[in-house]
């Protein structure tokens, strides 16, 4: 696509991933290590306090639906300790199920993990996902 | 119950956080829009990312579009549907006591702030020339129907501002430098509230 750069990459990030309670301390920063691997975000609504997230989670499966059928890698980062993962999981993929996509490959890190240790895996992690080759050619050209 | 601590919060437009969700030769960042999310995240906001209308609607393999082509009966409505969905979130803030701004994307036709992209005469084939579109002082279709659902619910107006992002040439460091300035300017009049407390 001329001129365009887009990464074809997108993650499915937690709300508390995202926004850290504690940002300033020693949980790993999500949005630099997605940055550097080239990845988009899609976030999620936080998994308690705002009631039903049902009309969000739609429309974020909507769009998770449009992506994968369109040659883009669709991933998971879950949060340990948190419900679902963060990522409303049981919820989110009976909504995907409805629209004849998969489960995202998922990754799940450790809040209580060393920073430089969980940022490196996941990294890998992300690095190391895309469509196959042939899809590639389908749509990236 | 434990004791609120109010918190500065940006809903952004969604590519703003995922330049996948452009259309096709609207990319100008792999994902995520850096200096925007710098800009934020070092005046302590926390990122709410609204839905994409446009990708929604359309899909990604949308052609180019003006305000009017979206302008209609059924894409209001679509809108309306995702507002209904992102507003509760948008309500929670401010009913918490939470600083609550919203960052567009100027010359979008969806979520243009400032401006929005204009040319009653586009239609049919799309075969127009380069830079052949307006760029006019208007909110775009998606961001005027999320402001009607926050009246709605009566809440006041977000501070908002837009990325500069799709005016036609995109300049990084006027938009940079456009959007520290609206920043400032809401801890400027944060600062004022907090002392007329």
């Amino acid at each position: 696509v001329s001129g365009d750069v887009r990464g074809w990459r997108i993650a499915l990030v937690p709300d508390a991933l995202l926004n850290p309670p504690d940002a300033a301390g020693s949980r790993l920063d999500v949005l630099r290590v997605l940055e550097a691997c080239g990845y988009g975000v899609l976030q999620l609504p936080p998994t308690a306090g705002t009631g039903d997230a049902g009309p969000l989670l739609a429309v974020i499966a909507d769009q998770v639906a449009e992506y994968v059928h369109h040659g883009y890698a669709v991933v998971a980062i879950g949060l340990r300790g948190e419900p679902g993962s963060g990522l409303h999981w049981r919820r989110l993929n009976g909504l995907l199920r409805h629209r004849g996509v998969a489960p995202p490959p998922r990754r799940v890190v450790d809040p209580r993990g060393r920073r430089t240790d969980e940022e490196q895996r996941l990294a890998d992690f992300l690095l190391g996902y895309d469509v196959p080759d042939e899809q590639q050619r389908v749509w990236r050209t | 119950m434990a004791e609120h601590t109010p918190r500065k919060v940006a809903f952004v437009a969604n590519c703003l956080l995922n330049q996948n969700a452009k259309v096709c030769q609207g990319a100008h960042y792999p994902g995520v829009v850096s200096p925007v999310v710098q800009a934020l995240r070092a005046r302590g906001y926390v990122l709410q990312q609204l839905p994409c209308p446009e990708l929604a609607f359309a899909g990604v393999r949308r052609w180019w579009a003006v305000y009017e082509q979206y302008d209609t009966p059924v894409y209001r409505a679509h809108c309306r549907r995702l507002a209904q969905a992102i507003a509760p979130l948008i309500e929670r803030h401010f009913r918490q006591g939470d600083e609550v701004i919203l960052i567009g994307l100027d010359g979008s036709p969806s979520t243009g702030v400032r401006f929005t992209s204009s040319r009653p005469d586009w239609g049919g084939r799309p075969n127009r020339p380069q830079d052949d579109w307006d760029i006019v002082p208007r909110r775009g279709v998606w961001i005027e129907e999320l402001e009607a659902e926050l009246r709605r619910r009566n809440l006041p107006a977000l501070p908002a501002t837009g990325w500069a992002l799709d005016m036609g040439r995109y300049d990084e460091a006027g938009s940079r430098r456009d959007l520290e300035e609206f920043l400032d300017a809401q801890a400027h009049s944060g600062m004022s509230h907090t002392e007329a407390r």
